[in-house]
């Protein structure tokens, strides 16, 4: 298969090897978008490979705007029959509607290269929209720059593909409207967790909506995330936070739109597997085979909320069953408490312990550890819990536990938490010095008075009947 | 010796209670890590004469004290509930046990202090008021002043104490507490001239409670946190002689918190107290 080079191309250049910018679009949640993909596609921008190889028979025309690419997705796909590899800018692609499907799920940033001029983000936009076809479909990403991700990163260098900032079309009120005035009304809108260049959680309103549903997005969006570069504070918290107040859509790192013809696409998508989510039936949440999902606050939802609240007999409650139930092991984050007030564990069981100090982390990462008797290490903490269950521990036998995201405010926190103990700390010490100095001072006047009263007849008498005894006892 | 721990800690026997409960030898109770009240309080938890030192933890009795401790700029706050509550918890009331008459406890001064007040005036409400045989329950301050124990006396009254306080690691009396109950319990009613740890007590011990008579001033008492008046304000559900006692056992709960109290495995955390021989860890 020969490369089309259409103008614009960049000769010393790669997307898909991640060095100039981001990685590619790529995940086992846009795989799963994309098998649903039909008739004549444009997979516009640069696509992990793999997420290509899910592309249902021909034809296909892939656009990147390095060479390097080009040439090795040419040699990847060479013996799959009508499909095409462009390289260029988007801007010299022949305007003419010959797709039914357009795929730009790497968003609208990395479509121009440095050969083209300038085009708005708007621009690209109604490129994009002009090859379609009449009711054809179109499936794109949009990051959010007031995304929760964005929000808490450390201001980063700007990488090699920064040669200007694009101005996309941002809010998603604006986008659906665009795209109904160009003929594409969207049909499925997802928020996109935790970021847009490998999202494992795919959301849209329908299951945003549900208050029953809450708990199991949490535990799912929480697991999602994994530990990335500085930050200001923990991004799964706020991510948390964002789906308890109706805001995960908002404060989602990006959407996915599904415009155009075609089906709606599932309510929810959730990597690994991906599983889908929908309603059965008789209208239940399900999971792709049928399994229901547990309506719901997570466990450690419930608990937090207790400890707010200073309700400590309703903290020991919690803790008890959960500790007395199967998913002692679970970590109360992924654990959802349903009407009835059962566990459901969604992540494998590890060991009660670990579980335990893990949720200890995150009383004190919640700023609710003034609920306990300082010094709050979580050692110390997670001993405590274990002991309002009515289980011995010594804090040096609590299993280790994970890494802290380093977030400023969290360093913030424990500095300030520490500069507050080392003065208590040290105004204990100066209590227990001057107890001292007390017994000290009363342990002399008992010395003296003992020596008063050994020097006396009766007191000879006595220590030297003492004296005798304690030699019999030695012998 | 024990270093650092707060010597109010072991009045009335206290810790030895606690000692129990967390199944550590109870008469020679492990340092306390922390200040425990001892006494029923409308303040911070702490009694007057009392330093209040920051980091060291207050173990307070109900949540009500710890919330307004808490706005008063104190920290390391947390509830434990009453130790005598611990007591009723490891010895529960047998349920048709025969009680008789009022076991009367009139306000007296600690220490540092002395009553003024008309001692003739309170027998002879207190005659007025109670159906049955009155045991009279004096500190021990005033049951070893002869003239004031035969008053009690002479007056038809059964008079006891329950023992020393304790104070400055002088004078420990780990048996104060077992001695209370056991009278409470062997009475029907419980009375005083001024609402206090011995009525709330009674309360929990299943006595009906009464607060009547005239509350006596302490020569030179200061009524920090609102003082007798704001006792008799927030808590006038309590004074009488005839108290509502559904209600009187809500708010003994709530004042003792009797709802809360913690595991021995908790408690035992705490307190920073070492785990029994015999428990693996």
């Amino acid at each position: 298969m020969t490369v089309e080079l259409i103008g614009g191309e960049m000769l010393v250049w790669s997307d898909l090897d991640g060095t100039h910018g981001p990685a590619p679009a790529g995940g086992a949640a846009l795989r799963s978008l994309l098998s649903g993909v039909t008739g004549r596609t444009l997979v516009a921008g640069p696509h992990d490979p793999d997420l290509l190889d899910a592309l249902p028979a021909a034809p296909v025309t892939l656009l990147v705007r390095g060479v390097a690419d080009a040439e090795a997705l040419a040699e990847r796909y060479a013996s799959r029959a009508g499909w095409a590899i462009c390289c260029g800018s988007l801007d010299k692609l022949a305007t003419v509607p010959a797709y039914d499907t357009v795929v730009a799920l790497d968003g609208l940033g990395r479509l121009g290269s440095a050969e083209a001029a300038d085009c708005t983000g708007d621009e690209t936009l109604s490129r994009l929209v002009a090859v379609l076809r009449p009711g054809g479909r179109l499936l794109l990403t949009v990051p959010n720059p007031f995304g929760l991700d964005r929000l808490v990163s450390l201001p980063a260098a700007p990488a090699d593909a920064d040669w200007a900032e694009g101005d996309e079309p941002h809010t998603p009120g604006r986008l659906r409207a665009r795209l109904a005035a160009a003929g594409l009304p969207v049909v499925r809108d997802y928020a996109v967790y935790p970021g847009v260049g490998e999202p494992a959680v795919l959301l849209s309103d329908a299951v945003l909506g549900d208050v029953g549903l809450r708990g199991f997005l949490e535990a799912t969006v929480g697991a999602a995330f994994s530990a990335g570069p500085a930050v200001l504070t923990d991004p799964v918290r706020l991510a948390v936070g964002a789906l308890r107040h109706d805001l995960a859509a908002q404060l989602a790192p990006g959407w996915i739109f599904l415009a155009g013809g075609g089906p709606p696409g599932p309510a929810a998508l959730i990597a690994p597997g991906p599983s889908v989510v929908r309603r059965d039936a008789a209208g239940r949440w399900v999971l792709g085979g049928g399994t229901p999902v547990p309506l719901g606050r997570t466990l450690a939802d419930l608990l937090l909320a207790a400890c707010r609240r200073r309700a400590l007999p309703a903290v020991r409650e919690l803790l008890t069953t959960w500790q007395a139930s199967p998913v002692a092991g679970v970590p109360a984050d992924r654990i959802v408490v349903d009407a009835d007030g059962h566990l459901h564990g969604l992540a494998p069981a590890g060991e009660p312990l670990r579980a335990l100090r893990r949720f200890a982390a995150a009383v004190i990462a919640a700023g609710d550890v003034h609920l306990w008797p300082s010094p709050a290490d979580e050692a110390e903490l997670t001993a405590l819990l274990a002991g309002m269950t009515g289980r011995e521990v010594e804090p040096h036998r609590v299993p280790g536990g994970e890494p802290a995201p380093a977030g400023v405010r969290e360093l913030a926190m424990a500095r300030d938490r520490l500069a507050r103990e080392l003065a208590e700390a040290r105004s204990q010490h100066e209590f227990h010095r001057r107890t001292i100095a007390a017994r000290d001072a009363e342990l002399r006047r008992t010395r003296q008075l003992n020596a008063i009263l050994a020097a006396t007849a009766p007191g000879r008498a006595v220590t030297g009947l003492l004296r005798a005894l304690r030699r019999a006892w030695r012998k | 010796m024990r270093w650092g721990v707060h010597h109010a800690n072991h009045y009335y026997g206290h810790s030895h209670v606690l000692a129990r409960y967390c199944g550590l030898d109870d008469t020679d109770p492990p340092r306390l890590h922390g200040y425990l009240q001892h006494g029923w309080n409308i303040g911070d938890g702490l009694a007057p004469d009392h330093e209040y030192v920051p980091g060291i933890p207050s173990f307070l009795w109900s949540e009500r004290t710890r919330r307004r401790a808490w706005s008063l700029g104190r920290r390391q706050l947390y509830v434990v509930g009453a130790p005598f509550a611990y007591l009723l918890a490891m010895e529960p009331l047998p349920p048709a046990a025969p009680r008789e008459g009022t076991i009367y406890y009139p306000f007296h001064g600690w220490e540092g202090q002395h009553v003024v007040g008309d001692h003739d005036g309170l027998i002879a409400e207190i005659r007025r008021t109670e159906p049955g045989p009155v045991t009279v329950c004096l500190y021990w301050q005033e049951y070893r002043t002869p003239r004031l124990r035969q008053r009690y006396q002479q007056a038809g009254f059964r008079v006891i104490c329950h023992g020393y306080r304790g104070g400055w690691w002088h004078n420990l009396d780990p048996g104060f507490l077992h001695r209370q109950l056991a009278e409470q319990r062997r009475h029907a009613r419980v009375a005083s001239n001024r609402l206090c740890s011995a009525v709330l007590y009674g309360i929990l011990a299943g006595c009906e409670p009464a607060v009547y008579g005239d509350p006596m001033r302490l020569a030179g008492e200061r009524s920090a946190f609102g003082g007798q008046r704001r006792i008799e304000r927030e808590w006038a559900a309590l004074h009488g002689t005839r108290v509502d006692p559904e209600v009187a056992r809500a708010v003994a709960v709530d004042e003792l918190g009797a709802d809360r109290l913690l595991p021995p495995a908790e408690l035992r955390r705490l307190l920073r107290w070492p785990m029994p021989v015999g428990v693996a860890a």
